[in-house]
């Protein structure tokens, strides 16, 4: 129907009314205008920052300092000042990195593979989550890093010809993480660069100081939103969502051969790869939802982050809970049904051993609390939905623990048993990653748009030529 | 023959061309090398007849410097380099020298080859040339090298606690020496340790000649003396046992630690393993008794041990007598009683085993026992006529010499002028009764030589520092006589002195010269002939042919031994009366080690714990005291208290206490303070042995304690397999038997590489562990510390979990009851398997269990699960099977570790060899004292890497012994070509220093060579076989060898470690027909 012709008035359609129940909920609530998109999502960097704001940005500095001060200590004085010892030659370090690469999973899960899938809800979510993401692969890419006795040679890792023609061992699968995480991170930073392109455009053109102008004029690339520009910005988006997609699944399925190709019980197993996705999705939606359920209210923006997403992340968690519970029964399983009798030990040893401690919240908050989202309530309970997605983190926590701290602290010969304690570094360290998370992710809001601006006008109802309110055909809705 | 002959440039004296540490700071010419730019000669070059010279020394000062650097801060010698314008012969430069010599002991002395490089001593070994020895040592021979270099030794000369010219020393020397000239020795004492030194005999006759008024004392609080006036007594003349544990079938120990805290227990072990090495079913084995009161090493070893009190041995050993000597038995006997908590079977099954071997049989008692157990036990050797076959008398010399206790009474009295106190430490270990350090000063003066300025040397006028070992010229007779001559290798570093030279000075002997006291000695054994030959000879040898001695017949006394019988009395020990056991540390003796780092940190055998001592107690004596483990007692006995952390040491008898000397020191150097709590505190004279009548009291507190190994029971896995003698002979390849997963290793679909490359090696390195000859004594452990460079990291390391021990004693208990499915006992079983380690010293099983340790080292697997996980390459494998660590590729991410199933590889948490302990945690703030850098650099082995923090460590089968064989062989062979290192011509540190044999290190590419040989018996098997990581380090199954008679029942049914994993596995001496059916047995069972 072009908009040129005058027989039809568009107050003249007649639109058949969907039966309510095959009624979906819109992915932006109270038909907000494209107008009203740009500005809310605009302001919230473009506004003073709010006292909140500052109450959290000044001890996440604190924190990063922290870390910054633990990290020195540990590079200058030894790997002794952490808690791990023999035979828990990998702890705290290793968890933390576990847990915060399967963290920074959601964001380009989200952004790339419901991307291809035409989870059109993702737009309101997916830059958060991909900043999370970023960020969280920085807190993770710490620990490999640091972690070795010798920071100083880490690039000995990097295939770097040289003039002893020493090569790094590409049989290791510490070699294999280098390359996974290394690309994972490139391409997240390049995916979500590129979505924010038109949206540092719009910062752009809203700018009031020249500085402003002068740095997102920079990083906006040009961008004037012709029609060529958006062409190749969607070619260039679908390509990295097709580069990333790949990505997501091999970046934790590597990181989980670090343990299946050693020869430990309880690490050497085929299960791990898909084992550790789930869970690397698992804990990564938890995130999701910790970070957003409260800025969505305090940034009023239940009309883009809507009730629909909190339930459809809530229903990906369930899901992938579910996978993690199974993974964990079948494990126990096969232990069993391998009738080999370290096997059997070690999977003995998590349930009954010197750590039921960290056994007990892993299978409650990983098993039986995601279980919970069967129920429409729970899932529409801002408050238990947030809790549930803090207790996400915790038992995925947990979870690394068991299978690293667990795993070698009791292994073939029992003359090596030992137990282990962290120590206030390790903690001091664990703290201080989550001042580096936070300190980027307040920076993130205050400064660029948290909100895929140019996406989410995408999913209104009115931008669908199709729609009976789309096109041109309405006046810009102004019911408020 | 390892031993070159002294560098000839001095042939005569030997010694004068070493300087100390402080000469060689002090020298001008040292001065003047260190401050000039330019080597002498250097800038008067253009001066043309100089120029030869110029050259001459420029190239020999480079040579030296590079020495330098490549020892990592090596010695410099003082010399104006003339040694090396005129090369030595046999000296080659970087190639280290050996030279004999001898570490003194008590009775006895350790017959020892030490290494130096470029003048200092960096390792010493056994004298394998010894008649009497197999090249093996005990962990304070492996240590003692430590000492020489600590900071913390007397380098001064004292006299009222303030420096005083060596000059003012000697002429305090003199002036004595004058006075007791003049007054015959009047009021002159002398309180010495002991020795076997035949120039401190000479010299001790002459001044009992020369002063018959002055008195001789000796005292050791460890009295090893004992077994000589056991025997004197005994056998009516003088005489000192030797015991040939080799020539006897059965032995019985009455709390007899021969395996470990006797005098030349490395001997016993290596005469005692002789006959263990089971090499076909039809050898034979000998077979152990043991009665004790404490875990011992000798009790893991037992076939058979009884678990009674310390004071109840007596009774045990009379109860034996009474059922072996039928004629002409001690009076007093049946008086004894019967030994609390014993079953008589046992000990008549026992006494039996031995009427059955009369001849071949031998029982022993420990010196911690009184006397009339050694009489005993010399009257059952009499009455099985085992005296001239297993025990030999041999004849000694002996001096009129009193105890200590009779020198307190002198000096209470005010008889004692002039004390001078040789060696010892009276003032940290003499019998509390007798309170030394204010007795000492009753004295008008007290003089004393001592190694440490340590408690006694607070109280005396005078103190001179002692040379070592390594730094004096010495003698000593090893336990069968024969002559050993103890050589310097160094000038003493701080000029010290030793006995025999202050005897010859106070007794204004003609030559006081340690040199020529010793040769002169000499010169009185060999006689006449040539005089510098068989001076040379036995300089070169470490001993003197044929001067062992020749034993004696005698006739057993038995009145002496109802005499001493009439004497004793016993009372069994309650929760109210206990028994207090002292004992040796197995690590730092009765203290003398307490300064020493790796005596510290080496694991106690039994309890593996480090850097403390412990008040050890059976779990049921601490139930019904109501203390756990690092709960802080106070111990009274006698009106005396000491505090300690309780320990629960698995089959220790009840109602006894165990404790260790050698600790609570407290004046000793940097690493000995703070460490455990002093048990000389609560001994007196009359408690030497053991204490009864002690009560216990918690404090409420509690003490940390660092143990390396916390968990006790092997859970039924076959890590350490054994079996009984029968059960051996019946199926001799049970070890295989008892792999996890049957049948052959599965073909690869990836061959691995080095099955290609190991066809080029030529050599292919392997080593086989014995377990059935490894008593567990750990002196391979200090072995490897010493000759790889391995730092301590200090007790709250350890506490980490952080040692670097290379090689380490693996030690389990085993006998948790069996249970059939189902029961209540199963169900206790299977869940203590699970408790955290802390819970294990509540279980029940722990009252009287069996013991077995394994060394456990790199196993050099040829799939090694650490080489493909280590992302740059650091570890990785050579052709000729060893599994390399590249220390400076290793950039530590530790994953190795982790991927090592035995858990061998140690990672440097920190800066250990750059930081002093206490400031670990300081990093870069940390910094060693200079004394300390200067003296720790000369100790480390120039041919091993002194690694840094963040690299990972581990075994490398001493690759530098085995480079340096290779080139050894290359430079023979010459044009030859023949390159293959011959057939056992050298071997590991840790196999050298084993007394037992049991560690056997080869070529396993030649039949001929030992380990191939043992890789090829029945008893072979590889650890956790079921990864298939093909260890190239194997182990022989332990066999042990109970007496079907006997009536605890365990034995007869096999050892428990084999009950333990039959129950969770399946019996591997079922039937050969059976195999199918326990296959599908295990089919039902969904699980074996």
């Amino acid at each position: 129907m072009a908009a040129g012709t005058t027989s039809i008035k568009p107050t003249q359609v007649v639109v058949p009314e969907t039966p309510a129940e095959l009624q979906r909920v819109p992915l932006v609530g109270n038909l907000r205008s494209f107008g009203w998109i740009s500005n809310r999502v605009a302001s919230l960097c473009e506004d003073k920052a709010p006292v909140w704001w500052w109450i959290l940005f000044i001890p996440s500095a604190l924190c990063l300092g922290m870390l910054l001060f633990m990290l020195s200590y540990q590079i200058s004085t030894g790997v002794g000042v952490w808690g791990n010892r023999h035979p828990v030659m990998w702890a705290w370090d290793i968890v933390n990195f576990v847990w915060w690469i399967g963290i920074g999973h959601a964001g380009t899960l989200i952004s790339a593979i419901l991307f291809l899938l035409r989870q059109r809800w993702r737009t309101g979510v997916n830059r958060a989550a991909e900043a999370m993401t970023i960020f969280a692969v920085m807190c993770a890419g710490i620990y490999p890093a640091m972690h070795v006795g010798r920071v100083w040679y880490d690039w000995w890792l990097f295939p770097i010809p040289n003039a002893n023609s020493i090569w790094p061992q590409f049989r290791s699968p510490l070699m294999w993480d280098v390359f996974a995480v290394s690309t994972y991170f490139t391409v997240s930073v390049l995916f979500w660069y590129m979505g924010l392109v038109p949206d540092l455009a719009v910062m752009r053109d809203r700018a009031k100081t020249r500085l402003r102008q002068f740095f997102y004029g920079l990083f906006a690339l040009g961008w004037t939103g012709s029609n060529r520009h958006w062409s190749n910005y969607e070619k260039a988006y679908l390509i990295l969502a097709g580069l990333s997609t790949p990505l997501v699944l091999s970046v934790h399925s590597i990181v989980s051969l670090d343990f299946s190709v050693s020869q430990l019980p309880g690490w050497h197993t085929t299960i791990f790869p898909p084992y550790f996705v789930a869970g690397a999705v698992f804990s990564g939606f938890g995130m999701v939802l910790t970070l957003l359920i409260p800025l969505r209210s305090i940034f009023k923006l239940e009309d883009l982050i809507t009730m629909r997403h909190i339930d459809l992340m809530c229903k990906v968690t369930l899901a992938t809970g579910s996978i993690v519970g199974y993974a964990y029964s079948m494990e126990f399983f096969i232990a069993w049904y391998s009738g080999n009798p370290n096997e059997q030990f070690h999977f003995l040893n998590r349930a009954l051993g010197p750590y039921q401690w960290a056994w007990i919240p892993m299978v409650t908050c990983n098993v039986l609390v995601p279980q919970l989202f069967w129920f429409r309530a729970i899932r529409h309970n801002l408050f238990i939905v947030f809790i549930m997605s803090i207790l996400v983190n915790v038992g995925m926590w947990f979870e690394r623990f068991v299978i690293i701290v667990i795993g070698l602290h009791r292994d073939f010969l029992p003359s090596n048993w030992n137990y282990y304690h962290p120590t206030w570094v390790d903690i001091g360290t664990y703290v201080g990653t989550f001042g580096l998370f936070f300190t980027m992710f307040l920076l993130f809001i205050r400064f660029l748009p948290m909100i895929a601006i140019s996406e989410v006008k995408g999913v209104t109802p009115q931008s669908d030529p199709h729609h009976p309110l789309g096109g041109a055909k309405v006046k810009e809705h102004t019911a408020q | 023959m390892k031993t070159h002959s002294v560098p000839s440039f001095q042939q005569e004296s030997g010694r004068a061309y070493w300087r100390s540490l402080d000469a060689l700071a002090e020298t001008p010419e040292f001065r003047l090398w260190v401050e000039r730019e330019f080597p002498e000669g250097a800038s008067e070059w253009t001066d043309p007849v100089s120029r030869r010279q110029f050259t001459k020394i420029m190239s020999a000062s480079f040579l030296l410097a590079g020495l330098g650097l490549a020892g990592g801060g090596c010695r410099r010698p003082v010399e104006k380099l003339e040694p090396f314008g005129k090369m030595p012969e046999n000296y080659i430069h970087g190639l280290p020298q050996f030279y004999a010599t001898a570490m003194p002991t008590q009775t006895s002395a350790i017959p020892l080859v030490a290494k130096s490089n470029d003048g200092r001593p960096t390792k010493l070994e056994g004298n394998a040339l010894h008649p009497d020895s197999n090249g093996g040592t005990d962990r304070y021979a492996q240590a003692t090298i430590l000492n020489l270099y600590d900071p913390d030794r007397a380098t001064r000369f004292l006299n009222g606690g303030k420096n005083a010219p060596a000059e003012a020393a000697l002429d305090f020397l003199a002036q004595l020496s004058r006075n007791a000239q003049s007054n015959g020795g009047q009021g002159l004492s002398f309180l010495a340790d002991r020795t076997s030194s035949p120039s401190r005999l000479r010299l001790q006759k002459l001044i009992q000649t020369k002063l018959p008024q002055s008195k001789w004392y000796a005292y050791e609080p460890v009295d090893l003396d004992l077994h000589r006036r056991a025997a004197s007594q005994a056998f009516g003349q003088s005489v000192r046992p030797y015991y040939a544990f080799d020539k006897a079938d059965v032995i019985v120990s009455l709390d007899c630690d021969f395996l470990g805290s006797e005098e030349d227990s490395h001997n016993h072990i290596a005469k005692f393993s002789s006959r263990r090495g089971i090499e076909k079913p039809s050898d034979s084995l000998n077979r152990l008794y043991v009665i004790e009161s404490l875990m011992t090493v000798t009790g893991f070893n037992a076939d058979h041990r009884l678990r009674v009190a310390g004071s109840a041995v007596l009774q045990a050993a009379a109860a034996l007598a009474a059922e072996i000597i039928k004629q002409g038995a001690p009076n007093g006997l049946e008086n004894a009683g019967k030994p609390a908590g014993a079953d008589p079977a046992w000990l008549s099954g026992c006494a039996q085993d031995l009427l059955e071997n009369r001849g071949k049989s031998l029982v022993v008692a420990g010196h911690r026992q009184p006397l009339a157990v050694h009489l005993l036990a010399h009257a059952i050797n009499a009455a099985l006529g085992n005296v001239g076959s297993t025990v030999m008398l041999l004849p000694v010399e002996q001096v009129a010499e009193q105890g200590i206790v009779e020198l307190a009474q002198e000096l209470n009295a005010g008889r004692v002028d002039t004390l001078f106190i040789l060696g010892g430490n009276p003032a940290y270990n003499a019998p509390a009764d007798l309170d030394w350090a204010k007795t000492q000063r009753k004295a008008k003066t007290v003089a004393r030589l001592g190694y440490y300025e340590d408690e006694t040397s607070t109280g005396c006028d005078w103190h001179f520092p002692a040379a070592h070992f390594l730094e004096s010229w010495g003698d000593a007779r090893t336990a069968d006589g024969t002559l050993v001559p103890i050589q310097p290798l160094i000038a003493p570093l701080f000029g010290g002195l030793t006995d025999i030279e202050i005897l010859a000075r106070i007794a204004g002997a003609a030559v006081a010269d340690p040199y020529s006291i010793v040769r002169e000695t000499f010169a009185g054994f060999v006689g006449g002939g040539d005089l510098e030959a068989s001076w040379r000879k036995f300089l070169h040898d470490g001993f003197l042919q044929n001067s062992s001695s020749k034993p004696v017949q005698a006739q057993l006394n038995t009145g002496a031994v109802s005499q001493s019988l009439a004497a004793m009395k016993v009372e069994a020990p309650t929760k109210d009366k206990l028994e207090v056991a002292f004992h040796r540390d197995y690590s730092l003796d009765d203290g003398r080690y307490n300064n020493n780092g790796w005596l510290q940190e080496l694991p106690d055998p039994a309890t593996k714990l480090v850097w403390d001592n412990a008040v050890l107690v059976s779990r049921k004596t601490a139930a019904e005291l109501g203390v756990k483990n690092s709960e802080v007692v106070e111990i009274s006995v006698g009106g005396r208290s000491v505090r300690g952390p309780i320990w629960v040491q698995p089959g220790l008898a009840d109602y006894t206490l165990g404790l260790a000397f050698g600790y609570g020191r407290k004046q000793t150097g940097r690493v000995g303070t703070g460490t455990g709590f002093n048990a000389y505190a609560i001994r007196t004279s009359q408690t030497f042995g053991f204490a009864p009548g002690a009560t216990l009291r918690s404090t409420g507190e509690t003490y940390p304690l660092s143990c390396t190994q916390d968990h006790w029971s092997m859970e039924g896995r076959p890590i350490i397999r054994e079996a009984n003698l029968e059960q051996f002979r019946k199926k001799p390849r049970f070890a295989k038997g008892m792999e996890i997963e049957d049948g052959e290793e599965q073909r690869s679909m990836y061959p691995n590489p080095f099955d290609q490359l190991k066809e080029k090696g030529l050599h292919q390195w392997g080593m086989s562990i014995d377990l059935n000859r490894c008593v567990g004594c750990s002196a391979c452990m200090v072995a490897c510390q010493s000759e790889n460079n391995v730092p301590i990291v200090g007790k709250e390391q350890v506490k980490r979990g952080r040692e670097m021990h290379w090689l380490r004693i693996d030690r389990y208990y085993s006998g948790r009851p069996l249970a059939p499915k189902g029961t209540e006992q199963a169900r206790v079983n299977f869940l203590e398997t699970f408790h955290r380690e802390q819970e294990q010293q509540f279980e029940d099983w722990i009252e009287n269990p069996q013991v077995v340790t394994q060394p456990m080292l790199c196993q050099h697997c040829e799939a090694a699960p650490c080489e493909n996980v280590c992302p740059v390459n650091a570890t990785s494998h050579d052709q000729e099977g060893l599994n390399v660590m590249t220390y400076n590729r290793c950039v530590g991410t530790r994953y190795c570790s982790n991927n090592c199933p035995y858990k061998v590889r140690r990672f440097n948490y920190f800066d250990y060899n750059k930081r002093p302990l206490k400031e670990l945690y300081l990093g870069p703030f940390g910094h060693r004292k200079d004394d300390e850098w200067d003296l720790i650099k000369m100790i480390k082995n120039p041919d091993v890497s002194v690694r840094m923090r963040g690299v990972m460590e581990k075994c490398t089968y001493c690759i530098q012994r085995i480079e340096q064989a290779k080139i050894a062989q290359k430079t023979r062979a010459g044009a030859s070509g023949d390159v293959v290192v011959p057939t056992d011509s050298f071997t590991t540190a840790c196999a050298q220093a084993c007394p037992a044999g049991a560690i056997v290190f080869g070529n396993l590419k030649d039949p001929e060579s030992r380990v191939s040989k043992l890789k090829q018996l029945d008893r072979d098997y590889s650890v956790l076989e079921l990864l298939y990581t093909r260890p190239r380090t194997t182990y022989l199954a332990r066999i042990r060898n109970p007496n079907p008679k006997m009536p605890d029942h365990y034995y007869s049914e096999g050892p428990s470690t084999l009950q333990e994993y039959d129950q969770k596995h399946a019996d591997p001496f079922r039937e050969e027909g059976a195999a199918a059916e326990r296959g599908a047995e295990s089919a039902g069972k969904g699980a074996h």
